[in-house]
């Protein structure tokens, strides 16, 4: 109830400047949920975690001894008890002590963490019952909820693949995480995260993540296969001593306050589905050049090869997944954004509304997408691309000239009927239509889909790389006898 | 006719990741050993199986299960299959001809089973469609 009446506030005042002025600090996002959203950075990026006075974490007899072996093999530059090594998921708190910006967004269902490492985000759901984990996921099912002005997360369902810091913490499949996030009387935001894990640790304890604003930040659309291609790691991580000392504390800027454009009608926000699997775009009018690359794939599949484009290569571009999306999409809606968080492939689109594409925008798998309402229909207007996405399965090209304007139009069955205009002289002679339609999803939460989980040799043998871009950097190569598989990653040539 | 939607939906979510041109679907081995490891994971799951050659020799078989959300849809669990258990498993080879194939059928000792994708899908998955002249598309 409480929740709900402050959601009504926010919402309230987004629309109207007559209401109490202690509703207006809330509407500010100086207190309220709203002031957990926005950009936030790590303030220390810890490569250990400690308990909140400072001590070693207390881990049980076997787990001290997993542990040693991995500060051992560290201490020799063998990384690969992280999955992080290789581009896969970092899972909870890992993910929390890389030294990237994360942003914070909402709604009254759920709140959405969008990390700077490799398009990951965490999606926390409000005001729901604990869910029972069908499959355990780096990240886990987290369910939140307001108390005052602190937001307090439950995450059970989280996979032992993952460590909890870089320095190789172990944990198993009973871990379970209970967050206090708030914004503490200086500006900087807390997440005091309690540890409970009777297979790995004595007691539960507990450990403190503080993170301030910086107006300079940006959650990027981060790709981490390619700064390995490039020979970059795969976690930036700042030498030591060299790390940004915490910035001045940092009024933060209004997300909804009296004078902004009134808070949207939430005309798209939920969390959604494909009607159906949509993996062809048929009778594309493609251009000589994109015919002879069409051909060119198409011979190869023909001939027994496995193809690997920006899709399977763990790389898809925005119009690729618009048009090969499976699982859940969540969208939150805001008056200066429209997000939308897909799973599979996953990436985080964000649409600006009501704004204009930079001059010379910075080319991406994303693009630059900005968005506006014609009566009930969001149209999208996406410019910016770098040229590494495929239409389809086929792997149909698109190129850094590619235009696309979607338009989303809730149907009066309750999906969204999304029609792509594609336009890319390039590789096609005229501007086609690509029609796609979503449907709620009936899921209590979504799933993810770890993509560079497990790069296994046997995918790649025998392979035809539509780019060259797309070729691995790393691999899993299985052992000899009782050998364990390992995943090996070799620096570019 | 749930079965027939969910078969559909796994032969397009194995074409998701990448072709399927590497196993032949028309054709069968059973194979029967030890479990070595299982990789519960994206975007493919798998079971390393350790085999008696002809010789005496082990043998170690890659194979591929489905991945953790399409077997889980289908009734397994992330322990349904554990290092060191005796399974059977009769799959789709790879046609490279290496120990390396698609499950159709998982058998334990005491006749308990469980399906792989390849199970569900009569005859493999589709080839993809030729490339045809594109006809003059509408625009806008």
């Amino acid at each position: 109830m409480r929740r709900l009446y402050r959601w009504g506030m926010v919402l309230c005042l987004a629309s109207l400047a007559a209401c109490a002025s202690t509703a207006v600090d809330e509407a500010r996002g100086n207190t309220g949920p709203a002031a957990l959203f926005g950009i936030w950075v790590p303030d220390a990026a810890p490569r250990s975690l400690l308990t909140a006075d400072g001590k070693a974490p207390p881990l049980n007899e076997q787990a001290a001894s997993i542990y040693n072996e991995r500060r051992q093999r560290l201490a020799r530059g063998d990384t690969s008890f992280d999955p992080t090594t290789w581009c896969a998921g970092p899972g909870m708190p890992r993910i929390l002590t890389m030294h990237y910006p994360l942003e914070i967004r909402g709604d009254s269902n759920r709140v959405a963490f969008i990390h700077g490492w490799y398009r990951w985000f965490r999606i926390v759901d409000l005001g729901t019952a604990a869910v029972d984990p069908p499959l355990p996921l780096t990240l886990g099912f987290p369910v939140g909820q307001w108390e005052g002005n602190t937001l307090v997360i439950r995450t059970v369902g989280l996979i032992d693949a993952t460590v909890l810091d870089a320095s190789g913490l172990p944990h198993s499949e009973q871990l379970t995480l209970t967050e206090h996030l708030r914004v503490l009387p200086d500006g900087r935001l807390e997440d005091r995260i309690t540890l409970e894990d009777p297979q790995t640790f004595t007691r539960p304890w507990e450990t403190v993540l503080t993170f301030h604003r910086d107006p300079s930040a940006r959650v990027e659309d981060d790709v981490c296969p390619d700064r390995m291609a490039r020979g970059e790691p795969a976690e930036q991580v700042p030498p030591p001593g060299r790390q940004k000392p915490p910035a001045k504390p940092v009024a933060r800027q209004p997300v909804a306050a009296a004078g902004n454009p009134p808070a949207p009608a939430q005309r798209l926000a939920g969390m959604w589905e494909p009607k159906t699997f949509g993996f062809m775009v048929p009778n594309a009018p493609l251009s000589k050049a994109g015919q002879e690359i069409a051909e060119r794939n198409a011979a190869a599949m023909q001939g027994g090869r496995i193809m690997h484009t920006a899709w399977t290569s763990c790389r898809p571009g925005a119009i690729s997944t618009m048009t090969m999306p499976r699982e859940k999409i969540v969208i939150l809606e805001s008056p200066d954004e429209v997000t939308l968080l897909f799973e599979m492939p996953r990436m985080v689109r964000r649409i600006r509304m009501n704004a204009a594409h930079p001059d010379k925008p910075q080319p991406g798998y994303v693009g630059d997408s900005t968005g506006h309402w014609e009566g009930g229909t969001l149209v999208v207007d996406t410019v910016g691309f770098n040229g590494y996405a495929e239409l389809d399965a086929r792997g149909q090209p698109t190129s850094a000239q590619l235009h696309t304007v979607e338009r989303f139009t809730p149907a009066a069955d309750g999906s969204i009927d999304i029609e792509t205009t594609v336009t890319d002289p390039e590789y096609y002679s005229q501007p086609f239509v690509i029609k796609r339609s979503w449907k709620k999803s009936p899921a209590r939460h979504p799933f993810e889909y770890d993509c560079m989980e497990n790069p296994r040799q046997e995918d790649f043998e025998n392979a035809y790389f539509v780019r060259e871009r797309y070729r691995p950097t790393c691999m899993r190569v299985e052992g000899e006898g009782m050998e364990l598989s390992k995943v090996v990653c070799r620096k570019p040539e | 006719m749930f079965i027939l939607v969910v078969a559909l939906g796994f032969i397009r979510a194995v074409a998701a990741h990448h072709s399927t041109a590497e196993f032949d679907y028309t054709k069968q081995v059973t194979i029967k050993g030890v479990v070595k490891e299982v990789q519960w994971t994206n975007p493919h799951s798998y079971i390393q199986l350790l085999t008696d050659g002809d010789n005496g020799q082990k043998i170690q078989w890659s194979v591929e299960i489905g991945s953790p959300s399409l077997n889980i849809n289908m009734g397994w669990r992330k322990d349904s299959v554990k290092a060191g258990d005796l399974v059977t498993m009769n799959l789709s080879p790879a046609r490279s001809g290496k120990p390396y194939g698609t499950l159709r059928v998982l058998t334990f000792e005491d006749g308990r089973t469980l399906d792989g994708v390849a199970a569900r899908v009569s005859g493999g998955p589709p080839a993809a469609p030729p490339i045809s002249p594109a006809p003059a598309a509408k625009g806008p």
